[in-house]
This record gives structure tokens, sequence and C-alpha cells, in this order.
């Protein structure tokens, strides 16, 4: 055997048991991080099933009527989640009225326009926002936030949009202070940091040139983040927006609390109603009865089915807008 | 890769020469604050810019200390030197981008046909408009390519639809990127490669039909072959234009640039016709620098 040949046969089998040994620790790594992945699908695949075995029973004897009765009764047992389903969609929707256009605000003058020396401060606050606990917006909105709609923005309401033929309708009624306008404004506050956090997060990924480049042609600093910031951010931008969504669907404490919790949906947004979270949180100690226990978690399977339509919805607007620009 | 080169190439005079006898002065030095252009070009060029005593802090650090220096219309200037030595920085100044970041300004004057553009008065927008700028990278909007250089133009003109079509189509042509993106104006414009990118990038400025184009090292980020097309577009475009290039590449200076402008530290060390600077640099510094002895 020539030198250089046993010099290697030496080598390898000096090192050879510490790469069999590498080799074990690479393929149990790979196991573990496969078995963590499964574990999410397997926890959410348990979720549905329990849910739909739950909520059977309920959806069996009620049939869709379960989703177009406005009725919830738990004295003769007759329940339907219209009511819940319209106070989610509603509060939810206001929230993001409100959220949206303010966390694109905050979030394009941290990253476009604030002095530095502001950027921290403002950065810290909207962290400090999103810690918040949920029963402190509630107990805040109870307190402090209702009784001043009541006072002030809803008799405004009523005075001004309330006389408007058509959409007057949305702001008639007595100012009670707490019912839906309220629970949509406290979910608007609760995931405007959310929103904004992510988008400033997603605007500061723009590359400098990218912007310099807009403003080298003359833009002004709206038409730079319109045209170029927020086309080049926008899956980040829908990500942040779905995330504050799929809170304000689910958000229960704070809303439980503002939105006086009457299973009617009456016309005015001034007016108490119910979401599904509301009613969960308050009714589950108290179902006695199958069908009633039942009929509650069908509630929960359903506000489960609306936010995956809205993320299914999100995915397919963003498969769109990729087409239209053919990146 | 070319090797009709305007000048002659650098010639890296062995470096065994204990200082090298200055050729003979072909033409009268002109020792000058503002180095006129040697007499060779006829008719003598007119300055479109000129840059005077020009002072640029970021911060408190004095980045250019104090340049004057003249840019002639339809002809091609190019800043070389050192990295760190201002060249840049220069260049940002002429159209004002450095003012999107605080902490940066600029003292002195740049005049562009006999208006201060440093004056606050200036409106900014309409200025960028009249100085176009491509940069290191490419920064194609993230847009279709039709509506990457539309978009310019939408800025400053409403257009009848028929008319910003001739406008999109005569900008990628002059560009030389017409033939190449012709069936697929509605892609985006991120699909293409760096150097169309580039491209794209030079059409948008010049879809604005602006006075005065700066490049800041546009083809530093591009293949050999990019590169040439790139070159050989500014040496049409300058019939034109005023053109300001910024280049880490000496050949390449030499072989686009009609005068060339050697900085260092913040200082104009010299400025004259590109083949003097290259051939017989009045300035040691200039010549060691430009023969590659250091730098």
């Amino acid at each position: 055997m020539s030198d250089l040949a046993t010099r290697i046969s030496d080598w390898d089998a000096r090192y050879a048991g510490w790469a069999r040994t590498q080799n074990v620790f690479d393929r149990i790594f790979r196991v573990g991080t496969g078995f963590f992945a499964v574990l999410v699908l397997v926890i959410l695949g348990g979720v549905i099933v329990a849910l739909i075995d739950g909520a059977l029973p309920a959806l069996r004897h009620f049939g869709w009527t379960f989703v177009t009765s406005e009725s919830w009764n738990p004295v003769t047992e007759n329940f339907g989640a219209r009511a819940p389903i319209y106070g989610t969609l509603v509060t939810s929707l206001i929230a993001m009225l409100i959220g949206i256009p303010i966390s694109f605000g905050i979030a394009i003058f941290i990253t476009e326009l604030c002095p530095p020396w502001l950027k921290r401060p403002v950065g810290v606050a909207i962290e400090l926002l999103a810690g918040i606990p949920s029963i402190i917006y509630g107990i805040w909105g109870l307190f402090v936030f209702a009784p001043y709609l009541q006072s002030t923005l809803q008799p405004l309401l009523i005075d001004t949009l309330g006389e408007i033929p058509g959409i007057g309708k949305l702001f008639a009624g007595p100012p009670l202070g707490i019912g839906i306008l309220t629970a949509g404004l406290i979910l608007g506050i609760m995931v405007l940091p959310f929103i904004t956090s992510i988008m400033r997060d997603v605007f500061e990924t723009v590359p400098p040139m990218l912007k310099e480049s807009a403003y080298g042609i003359g833009c002004t600093t709206w038409e730079v983040v319109w045209n170029v910031v927020l086309p080049y951010t926008r899956i980040g931008v829908v990500g942040g927006i779905m995330l504050g969504l799929g809170r304000a669907l689910g958000e229960t404490m704070a809303v439980t609390f503002v939105i006086g919790n009457a299973y009617k949906i009456q016309g005015s947004l001034l007016a108490p109603g119910t979401t599904i979270s509301a009613a969960l949180a308050n009714e589950f100690t108290e179902a006695v009865g199958d069908l009633y226990l039942s009929s509650l978690i069908a509630l929960g399977f359903i506000l489960f089915v609306i936010t995956l339509i809205v993320l299914a919805l999100a995915k397919f607007m963003l498969i769109r807008l990729e087409r239209r620009t053919g990146t | 890769m070319k090797s009709d080169s305007p000048v002659p190439a650098v010639d890296r005079r062995s470096r065994d020469d204990a200082r090298p006898v200055p050729v003979a002065p072909v033409r009268p030095s002109v020792a000058a604050a503002v180095p006129a252009p040697s007499a060779i070009v006829a008719p003598a060029p007119t300055a479109k810019i000129e840059i005077k005593d020009l002072r640029f802090y970021y911060k408190t650090y004095l980045a250019l200390k104090g340049i004057t220096l003249p840019l002639y219309d339809k002809h091609v200037t190019a800043f070389i030197g050192p990295s760190g030595c201002g060249k840049s920085t220069l260049l940002r100044a002429l159209n004002r981008i450095y003012e999107l970041y605080p902490n940066q300004r600029a003292e002195g004057a740049v005049v562009v046909d006999g208006q201060n553009i440093l004056d606050p008065k200036q409106d900014v927008n309409l200025l960028r408009a009249r100085i176009g700028m491509v940069f290191q990278k490419p920064t194609p909007f993230p847009m279709s390519i039709y509506d990457n250089i539309a978009f310019g133009i939408r800025l400053y003109e409403r257009l009848p639809q028929g008319e910003l079509d001739g406008r999109v189509e005569q900008a990628l042509r002059r560009a030389a990127l017409w033939d190449e993106v012709k069936d697929k104006l509605m892609q985006s414009g991120l699909g293409l490669s760096g150097g169309q990118q580039q491209r794209l990038c030079i059409a948008r400025a010049i879809a604005l039909k602006p006075e005065v184009l700066l490049l800041d090292e546009p083809a530093s980020a591009l293949d050999p072959i990019s590169t040439l097309r790139i070159e050989e577009l500014i040496s049409e475009l300058k019939s034109d234009y005023c053109i300001v290039i910024v280049t880490h590449n000496m050949q390449q200076a030499a072989r686009v640039s009609d005068f060339t402008a050697f900085m260092y530290l913040g200082e104009l060390v010299e400025f004259d016709q590109t083949s003097v600077i290259f051939t017989n640099p009045k300035k040691k510094h200039t010549e060691d620098y430009v023969t590659g002895r250091f730098g």
C-alpha cells in the first residue's frame, strides 16, 4: 500500500465514528423538525374534528335555519346564528374601515416622514398598544369610551348622518353608548398596532435606491408611497391586514363588554348586538342541555369557517393582483 | 472589449521609471481655478451646469470641500476617484436627492442655465424632471414595463393614450430596449435581465425629456455585454443631453467621457479633457491614480 493510501485509510478510520455520529444527529434533527411541522396539522385537524363533532347535533336539528334564523331562545331551545354572524362581520368591517387607513398613515409617517428622534417613541407606543390585554380595552370601553360616545359622538351622528335618507337608518335610535358601533371602534383601536407594526416593517424593506429613483423622477412623497412602496410591499401589507382582521373577528372580551349582547339585528349601528365570540363567552357556562351546548359549538365552527373564507379570499386577491402586474 | 476607444488605453508605464518625464504639453495648460477645457473640441462647449464652491456636509463631516466645476452640454463628463472621494456625493447634489435624508446639506451654488438649483425656492420635483438620474443597481418600479415609463410621464403631462404610447415607444427605442420588450410591454419590469432593467431605468429617465442625465456607476452591477450596451447608449445619448457619469472603472471613463474630473478626499484634483487626464495629466496625483499606482 502506498504511503498516501495508508494515510487516507488511517484518516478514514479515525474520523469514521465521528462522521457516523454527525449523520445520526442530522437525522434526528430532520425527524424532529418534521414532527413539529406535522404536529401543527394534527392540532388543526383535531380542532376541526372536535368542532364538527360538537356542532353536529345542532346543525342536524336546525339544518340551514341555524344560519338564517335570528332567534336565540335558550328556554324554548330555539337557536339561530344570524345575529351573531351579522354582529361579527359588521364590527370587524367597522374595525377595518377605521384601522386600515389610520395604520397606513402611521406606518407611512414613521418610515417616510418622521424626524429620526420621534421614530422610536412612536414605535414603542405602538408596541405598547399591542401589549394591552383585551380585558383592559373592555373595561376602558365600558366605563370611559362608551359614556363618552353616548354624550358626544352618537348624538352628533344621529343629528347629522341620521337625518340623511337611506344611510340615516344606520345611525338611528337612541344613543346608548354601547352597541355595534362602539364595539367596532374599540376593535379598530385594538387592531391598529398589529396592522401598523407589520406595515412599518414591510415598508422598511423597500430598498432606499428604489425610493430614490422614484423621487429622482420628481415624485412627491404620496406618489412614491402609492405607486412604488405599496405595490412593492403588497403581500406584506395584505398579510398585516389579514392578521388584524383575524384578531377583529375573534376578539372576545373587549367586544363582550361594549356590544350590549342582544340577539337581534337592528338596522342601526348604534343599537346593541352580539358577536359569535361574545355569545360564546357569555353563555358557555350557562349552557344546560345538549342542544344549547351544541349550538354554541356550532357558532364556534361558523367563526372558524368565516376566518377560513377570509384567508382564502385574501390569497385569491393576491394571486389576481400578481397576475395583473405580471410578477 | 472595445479596442477603438476614443483615447489610447491607459498605458501602465513601467514603475521602474523614476518620475516619468513629463511629456511636453501639447497645448498650453490653463491653471485657472476653473480649468477651461483645452481648445481641441470645436466648437467650444457651453457649460450646462456650473458648480461653484460646493461644500457638502454629512451632519458635521465635510464631504466636499469646495468644488468648482463646469459640466458641458452635449458632452459626457466622468467623475473618477477612489471610494469615498465624494464623486457620488457630488452627483447627488446635482438633483438634490440628498434632501431625502436629514443631516445632509449642501452649501455653495449649482447653477443650471443661470439658476441656482440649491436655492430653497427652486421646486425640487420640477428640478428632478429636468435632471434625470440612473442608479448603481437597476431599480425598475414594481409595475409593468409600459407603466415604468408611462408613470413618470403621467406625473407631468396629461396625454391622450396614443400619444403616451408613442412617448413610451420612443423612450424605449432611444434606450435600445424596444426590440427586446415590444411584445411584452404589459409584463412586469422586474422580469427583465439586469442589463435590460438598467436600460429600462435609462428609458424611464429620458422619457421625461430631461436636460441632464446623471449616471451613478450605471454599469457596476452588470455583465460585460450589458456594460458595453450601456456605454454605447451613453455615446448615443450625448448628442442631446449633458451627461454626468460616476465610475470606478477607469477604462470606462476613458471610453465614454469627453471630460474627466479626478477627485480625492472631497477635493477636485484635476479636471480636463479625458484624453488629457489619461495621457498627459498635469498633476502627479492624477497620473498615479489613472495609471493604477494608487487608489
